[in-house]
């Protein structure tokens, strides 16, 4: 028996636990297998059609199908009208950039582009034997099933999935597959089916991230997002600040910039597809939803919403205090409306919904995450607030009560869950970046495996929402430029999270995989007993390039951790910010590496048996010495010059104090070079100036 | 006494109105500013400012007199930078745009060509163009115009100067130099006072103008340029032609001013205060005789008086749009009037003359001061280049007292 603090999101696509994939050693499913399901056999293998393969979406999810499917030499079919604008030539460029010229054109051999009047299917598509039918054409129910009808008429076993913008399932008669913007490298779709099918375990196995939500009039995304977009335009409509303003605030204080996004996507289908999505929630709940005035004139025209480059803006809009209450009760109000909406309905998984948001939509925390650190009683009072300027929201779709589980687990644990046999418990990262809200998650879910008296721990991503981890979240250290004793409290308390890994638990092990682990997150990783990685995982500390100094424990504790021979490696990774193979970290930054499920099998023997199995990597405790002088790769660049005097004095003053010093005598170069000119003229200080300054 | 409007159905919804101050010329970034646009983008903010809506507007009556990058576009273009696809007109009648622009988008909501329709003036001197005009009968053949400073210095109908205008009437009217130096000194005192007391931050709004990167460039926060001046100085200074000095007539500015025009109803809904009512109850031009442009006001005016029969006591605040000193002095003298009872919140002579926003920046002061005062009629009037003089009257309801 499994027991966890909530469910794993990979169960709501069939793929039961990530304990279950530790404890059984392989993953629930695997690519070549799914194939076989979806396609069949090789030697009676059918194939992939896309149909309105030249449109946005239709030639995008080509590239993506036909790169992850290339060793599986599945043909793909690419149907469109004869008269069609080509969208597939266009994407070789992009595609050869990213997979090098031989795999482009490689790709390219598996794609077969076949044209019909929309009534006739061609002939020749019967001896391609179509399997699965992923439609992409214009967003017009009548059309679709019209299609469908064409298709199961004549391939009747046909599997058939709609990329569709917001018809729900039951009206079309088929699945559902929504993508997210950008086609070709987005890997997010929502799904909608009855039981979570093989082809979506397939996109799952093909490393793309299916996420299952509920069959309604627009789906989780398109409430954001274009939700965001009819809050944005009342607030337009109320205040006369012009959209790019907007979008600027909006990015400030959330992250999106919604106008901005509709030009980037193609304002003309974009307005189109926003309006649409906009009128049917609208008719479903009312003024909530309703487009403004100005978007069904976009709509209309298909103009764009920022200016013209001949008009860049002259006057200056500032929000000023209360100009900013007032924005945030349009904005927030009705965002946190149409959550409740969607919370009421069950519409997804929590942290499926709060994801969506952060990873489709670009908001820098998910509508839920903001509604439960601002309390229920907040929330809500921003929502009544919301109602006074537009009363007609107040009439429906508001579910208040949506906000009265604040203490349950689905709500505190968006982003890090943890599951237990009683034995041996698994830590699961389910968000990309760190922040403070994974820091309160993670402990959380230290203490919930603590009072479940677990003592063995595997600490990993999710192997859903995270295919790689990326480190800290930057956003979180804008305040730190500023504010010495805010990077100073960041390093603090989040290495002292990391610490509890090592402490509180008899054994404690990382598991690194996907593409990469890197910066804050390889920090977290190391503060276990044991770090088990895939052979293939990229592992690296590129905080000298953007540049900050690494803040929870990288600059001293792999030291305390590995003989003085390993130093230099250690140094070099620090200081030149370059990326290392996991196979070649063994020894010096990881325990063990191997491919793919044997590294998941050691993970789980270190987990259980301990020191049994491998001796622990003891920490020196006390001070070291360490050479000021290493080797490293020459650069002209001063700022990377100076960022990396900076990493290794921090290098030389943590490991020359004891361990249990070291954690404040870390936390106080990191924070002390956050508030230098350095950082401030790089990534962070640049994105803060960007972001922050409006 | 109860005066009929001429525009009955036509109402200015109180406080929705602004405009931006008037740096004088080269003096700030509206030096570098399309103008047009600029004053379009200014009349949604000012109008945000004012919690209105810009999609309330179904109708835009413009103004402006120095020829625009893209002038040619008009109302609906100025409507579009100010976010609202409206159609309407623009219109342009040198120094009586302004307050011409505010009658005609009464006209159309009395016509029932708008509901509520928006009235935007501006007009940028600074970096004026130079027109290139082919001119076969001229000896140059082509001819080069700058088009304030050359305008300014000849009236092709009399083949005078401006300035002229001003002396011509002054000698007409035997006005004293003494007295227009102490007109003009009051002028200077009563402006200050206005922007002391804060009267001026109620129909100014301080505005920041953005670079192509879109940084702010410069603010907008003054009437750049303005500086007290002591009698002395004003005696001391040469006499250009009768009774004008440099310190007795106005300098050029840059700026833009809007106000909106409706329905008694929506004038309610839009203003901040609804129990206010404005009227427009008449407008008048007149036409002096060639080269006496400075008497032309007060000729409006008591064509004005005579025709909605009131009389200068029952005018509550008085304003005259006055690029020449000479000009307040004339309607003094020929209304028998108190010159110290008018233009109590600073006037043209003092903060410039930008042309087209003038008379519309004058008649906002003019209604706030009405309505400061506890309602009544605002006589607000001035000159124009021709020669001609224009006059309208507003009433505030009785009591409104913001
Ligand atoms: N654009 C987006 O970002 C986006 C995002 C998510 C979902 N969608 C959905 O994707 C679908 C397609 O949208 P798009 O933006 O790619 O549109 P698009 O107009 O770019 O492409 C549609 C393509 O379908 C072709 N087509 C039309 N009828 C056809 C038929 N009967 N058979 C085969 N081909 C046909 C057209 O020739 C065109 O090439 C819509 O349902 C839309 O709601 C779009």
């Amino acid at each position: 028996m499994i027991k966890s603090m909530r469910q794993s999101t990979l169960e709501t696509i069939g793929l039961g636990s990530v304990h279950s994939i530790f404890s059984k050693g392989k993953l629930p499913v695997n690519a070549a297998e799914q194939v076989d399901k979806v396609f069949g056999p090789v030697g009676n293998r059918g194939s992939l059609v896309i149909s309105g393969a030249n449109g946005i979406v239709g030639a995008g999810k080509l590239m993506q199908f036909g790169s992850r499917l290339k060793d599986y030499n599945i043909p793909i079919v690419a149907l469109d009208f004869p008269g069609a604008p080509d969208g597939i030539t266009p994407q070789y460029k992009g595609l050869a950039s990213s997979f090098g010229k031989k795999n482009a054109d490689e790709i390219m051999a598996n794609v077969i582009r076949l044209n019909y009047d929309g009534n006739n299917l061609p002939s020749l598509l019967k001896s391609l034997n179509p399997k699965f039918l992923l439609e992409a054409i214009p967003e017009i129910l009548n059309v679709k099933k019209a299609h469908f009808e064409l298709f199961r008429s004549n391939f009747p076993g046909i599997e058939i999935r709609s990329v569709t913008s917001g018809f729900p399932s039951k009206e079309l008669g088929v699945g559902i597959y929504h993508p997210a913007f950008p086609h070709q490298i987005n890997k997010i779709w929502e799904v909608v089916e009855n039981e979570p099918s093989e082809i979506t375990k397939l996109l799952w196995a093909l490393g793309m991230i299916p996420m299952a939500v509920s069959d309604e009039w627009s789906f989780v995304l398109d409430v954001l997002f274009c939700g965001l977009m009819v809050s944005a335009l009342r607030y337009n409509r109320a205040t006369n600040i012009p959209f790019w303003k907007i979008d600027k605030y909006i990015r400030k204080f959330f992250g999106p910039n919604p106008f901005r996004a509709h030009d980037v996507i193609g304002a003309k289908g974009a307005n189109f597809l926003t309006w649409n999505c906009l009128h049917d929630l609208s008719t479903k709940y009312g003024d909530l939803f309703a487009p403004t005035e100005a978007l069904v004139e976009h709509k209309d025209s298909g103009q764009n919403w920022y200016p013209l480059n001949h008009l860049r803006p002259m006057v200056n809009t500032t929000i000023d205090a209360a100009g900013s209450m007032q924005f945030n009760i349009w904005i927030l109000g009705s965002l946190f409306q149409m959550t409740s909406l969607m919370i009421h309905e069950k519409r997804s998984h929590f942290s499926i919904m709060n994801s969506v948001g952060e990873l489709c939509a670009q908001f820098r925390k998910g509508t839920l995450a903001l509604m439960r650190n601002m309390g229920a009683e907040q929330s809500k009072r921003i929502v009544e607030a919301y109602h006074k300027l537009h009363p007609e929201a107040a009439l429906n779709a508001w579910h208040p009560e949506a906000l009265d589980n604040l203490d349950s687990n689905d709500w505190k644990q968006l982003y890090v869950n943890a599951e237990h046999d009683g034995e041996v418990g698994v830590i699961t990262l389910g968000r990309e970046a760190y922040n403070d809200d994974v820091n309160a998650e993670l402990n959380r879910a230290i203490d919930w495996l603590k009072a479940e008296n677990i003592h063995k721990v595997i600490l990993t991503g999710d192997f859903h929402l995270t295919t790689q981890l990326v480190g800290a979240d930057t956003n979180e250290f804008f305040p730190a430029l500023d504010h010495h004793n805010i990077g100073y409290r960041i390093s603090y308390q989040w290495s002292k999270t990391a610490r509890r890994l090592y402490h509180e638990f008899e054994t404690s092990v990382a598991f690194i995989n996907g593409k990469r682990c890197l910066g804050g997150m390889l920090e977290l990783f190391q503060h276990c007993h044991y770090i088990v990685t895939d052979d293939d995982s990229d592992l690296g500390a590129p905080e000298v390039n953007l540049p900050v100094v690494p803040g929870m424990e990288m600059c001293h504790l792999p030291f305390r951790r590995t003989g003085s021979d390993n130093w230099a490696k250690l140094i070099k990774l620090l200081l030149e910010g370059r990326s290392v193979k996991g196979k070649d970290t063994v020894g010096w930054l990881t325990d063990y590496s191997a491919q793919g499920e044997a590294a998941i099998k050691m993970a789980w023997e270190l987990a259980s048996k301990g020191e049994l199995a491998m001796p622990k990597r003891k920490i020196h405790e006390s001070s070291l010495y360490i050479p000021s002088f290493y080797p490293t790769a020459p650069t002209e660049n001063k700022n990377i010059l100076e960022a990396r005097k900076a990493i290794m004095d921090t290098i030389l003053a943590s490991c020359g104090a004891n361990y249990h010093e070291a954690l404040k005598v870390q936390s106080e170069c990191s924070a002390k070079f956050m508030t230098s000119d350095l950082c401030r003229k790089g990534f962070v200080g640049q994105e803060a100036e960007k972001t922050m300054n409006v | 006494m109860n005066v009929e409007s001429i525009f009955p159905k036509a109402h200015i919804p109180y406080g929705t109105w602004g405009a931006s101050y008037f740096p004088a010329w080269q003096s700030s970034p509206l030096a570098e500013v399309n103008i047009g646009q600029f004053a379009g983008e200014a009349m949604a903010y000012i109008m945000g400012k004012r919690k209105v809506p810009m999609n309330s507007l179904d109708y835009l009556v413009s103004g402006s007199t120095i020829p625009w990058h893209w002038k040619f576009w008009g109302s609906p273009f100025l409507a579009s930078c100010a976010g609202q696809r409206v159609p309407g007109y623009h219109l342009e009648q040198a120094c009586a745009t302004g307050l011409k622009a505010i009658f005609a988008a009464a006209g159309a909501v009395q016509g029932g060509l708008a509901n509520v329709s928006g009235v935007l003036t501006f007009d940028r001197t600074s970096d004026s163009p130079v027109g290139v005009f082919p001119e076969r009968r001229s000896y140059e053949r082509t001819v080069a115009l700058s088009d304030v400073w050359d305008n300014f210095g000849f009236d092709p109908a009399t083949g005078g100067a401006m300035i002229a205008t001003a002396g011509n009437a002054a000698r007409k009217h035997k006005i004293d130099r003494k007295e227009v130096d102490e007109l003009t000194f009051l002028r200077y005192k009563q402006y200050f006072q206005a922007l002391d007391s804060g009267f001026l931050a109620k129909v100014l709004v301080p505005l920041e103008v953005l670079n192509l990167q879109g940084k702010v460039m410069g603010k907008i926060d003054s009437d750049a340029g303005v500086r007290s001046i002591s009698l002395e100085a004003l005696h001391s200074q040469r006499e250009l032609d009768t009774c004008v000095t440099s310190g007795t007539q106005t300098h050029a500015s840059d700026g833009m001013a809007t106000m909106l025009v409706t329905t008694k109803e929506k004038a309610r809904e839009l203003s901040s205060q609804p129990d206010i009512d404005i009227q427009i109850i008449g407008l008048v031009e007149a036409r002096a005789l060639p080269s006496l442009m400075a008497e032309a006001p007060a000729m409006a005016v008591k064509k004005l008086l005579q025709q909605t029969g009131l009389t200068m006591n029952d005018i509550a605040v008085v304003k005259d749009h006055n690029p020449f000193a000479v000009n307040d002095a004339i309607f003094a003298k020929e209304l028998n009037y108190d010159w110290h009872n008018m233009n109590k919140t600073g006037c043209p002579l003092v903060w410039g003359h930008p042309q087209g926003p003038t008379l519309t920046r004058l008649s906002i002061e003019a209604l706030q001061e009405t309505v400061d005062l506890g309602g009544g009629y605002a006589l607000v009037f001035g000159c124009a280049a021709g020669d001609v003089g224009i006059a309208g009257i507003f009433k505030v309801s009785e009591g409104g007292k913001a």
